[in-house]
C-alpha cells in the first residue's frame, strides 16, 4: 500500500516537474478567470494524481496526462456552459469570422492573450487540437490524446494555421 | 513574432509564457482528494437516509393499517423504492472509472460517458417509475376498498390523485426520453468525428 502510494506520488511529480507549466498554459486556454482557473487547475493536479497510479505504459507519459487534462477542463467547459449558455464554435466557423487582427503595436502578453482568448471561444475538441498544437506536437500524439484519426488532424492543423498566420501575423 | 513563419513563432511564444509553478504539495493534493472522496460519500450517506426515513414512514403505516390489500400495497411500494435505491447505487457505481481519464482517448472517453447516460435517461421505466407503479395501484385498491361508505368520494379523489400521478410519470418519462435522444445525438456527432478521414 505505501509502496504503492509512493509510486504514486514519484510519477505524479515527475509528471507535474515535466508537464506543470503546460498543464497551466491549458488551464489559462479553458478558464479566463484566475480565480476559478486556479481552482481547475488544482481539480486537474488532484485528478493527475488519483488517475496516475493506474499508469501502465501503453500511452507516454505525456499522452495520459493531457488526456486527463482535457478531460477536466471539458466537463469544467461543459458546467459553466450550463450556467450562462455560451455558445462555442468549431474552427471552421472561426476560419471564416471576421479578423481580429493584432495592432501593430500590439506587444507579446496583449497577442498570448488575445490567442488564449480565442481558444476559449472553440469546442472541446478543436480546442485540444490547437493546444496541443501549440505545444509542440505532431499529428499522431494529437490523434491520441483526442481519438481523432490522422488525416482529420492534420486538416484541423491546416485549418489552424491558416488562423493564426491571419491573426496574428503582425504586432505579436 | 516575425512575418515568415508566423505559427512557429506562436508556437514558440506559447511555450515560453511565464507560468506560476506547480499549484500544490503531494500532502495538500492527498488531503483534497480525500475531502473529495469525503464529499461523494456525504452525498451518498444523505440519500440513503432520506430513502430509509420514507421506508420507516411507510413501514410503520403497513404495520398499523388493518387491511390486508393496503399493507400489501405499502410492502410494495417499500420494494419499489428498494430496488430504486439499489439501482442508484449500483448504476452510481457502474460509472467509468477515473483511471479511464487517461487510459482512453478524449472521444472514447466522452463517447462513453455519453452512452451512459443515454441508457440511464432511455430506460428510467425500467428502473425508476416502473417499480412504485404496482404497489401504487394495489395501494389505491385497498384505500377505495377500506372506504366503502364513502365509496363514490373517495373514488373520485383517487381518480384524481391517479390521473395527476399518471401526468407526472409520462412527464418525467417523456423529458428523459428526450433527453436520451439529444445525448445520441452527440454520440452521433462523436461518431462522425472519428469516421472522418
Amino acid at each position: 500500500m505505501a509502496a504503492a502510494e509512493s509510486t504514486q506520488d514519484e510519477l505524479y511529480q515527475q509528471a507535474a516537474a515535466i508537464y506543470g507549466a503546460a498543464l497551466e498554459r491549458l488551464a489559462r486556454s479553458y478558464e479566463a478567470d484566475p480565480e476559478i482557473r486556479r481552482d481547475l487547475l488544482q481539480e486537474i493536479h488532484i485528478g493527475l494524481w488519483r488517475t496516475i497510479e493506474a499508469f501502465d505504459g501503453r500511452c507516454s507519459l505525456r499522452t495520459w496526462v493531457y488526456r486527463v487534462a482535457h478531460n477536466i477542463a471539458t466537463s469544467h467547459v461543459m458546467r459553466q456552459r450550463r450556467d450562462n449558455s455560451r455558445t462555442l464554435v468549431g474552427l471552421e466557423e472561426l476560419e471564416n469570422m471576421p479578423d481580429q487582427q493584432s495592432a501593430p503595436d500590439a506587444d507579446r502578453h496583449e497577442a498570448l492573450e488575445r490567442l488564449a482568448a480565442m481558444i476559449r471561444q472553440l469546442k472541446p475538441l478543436d480546442r485540444q487540437v490547437i493546444l496541443s498544437y501549440l505545444e509542440g506536437m505532431d499529428a499522431a500524439s494529437i490523434g491520441e490524446i483526442t481519438g481523432l484519426s490522422p488525416g482529420n488532424v492534420a486538416t484541423k492543423i491546416h485549418r489552424i494555421k491558416a488562423i493564426l498566420s491571419r491573426r496574428f501575423q503582425e504586432g505579436a | 513574432m516575425t512575418n515568415s513563419s508566423p505559427p512557429n513563432d506562436i508556437r514558440k511564444a506559447w511555450q515560453s509564457q511565464c507560468v506560476e509553478g506547480t499549484p500544490m504539495s503531494i500532502d495538500e493534493i492527498r488531503r483534497k482528494a480525500r475531502k473529495f472522496q469525503q464529499k461523494i460519500g456525504r452525498r451518498n450517506l444523505r440519500e440513503y437516509i432520506a430513502a430509509l426515513v420514507v421506508v420507516v414512514f411507510f413501514s410503520y403505516t403497513l404495520w398499523h393499517d388493518p387491511d390486508t390489500v393496503t399493507r400489501v400495497g405499502f410492502a410494495m411500494i417499500i420494494a419499489g423504492m428498494l430496488y430504486i435505491v439499489y439501482q442508484l447505487h449500483h448504476r452510481g457505481s457502474a460509472r467509468s472509472p477515473a483511471a479511464e481519464m487517461g487510459s482512453a482517448s478524449w472521444l472514447e472517453f466522452h463517447r462513453r460517458e455519453l452512452e451512459r447516460q443515454r441508457d440511464l435517461v432511455g430506460s428510467v421505466w425500467s428502473w425508476y417509475l416502473g417499480p412504485m407503479i404496482p404497489g401504487w395501484v394495489v395501494l389505491t385498491v385497498g384505500l377505495a376498498r377500506t372506504n366503502p361508505g364513502h365509496l363514490q368520494h373517495v373514488g373520485v379523489s383517487l381518480a384524481v390523485l391517479n390521473l395527476v400521478a399518471a401526468l407526472v410519470f409520462v412527464g418525467i418519462w417523456k423529458l428523459n426520453q428526450r433527453a436520451a435522444r439529444r445525448l445520441q445525438r452527440r454520440i452521433d456527432e462523436l461518431d462522425a468525428l472519428q469516421k472522418q478521414e
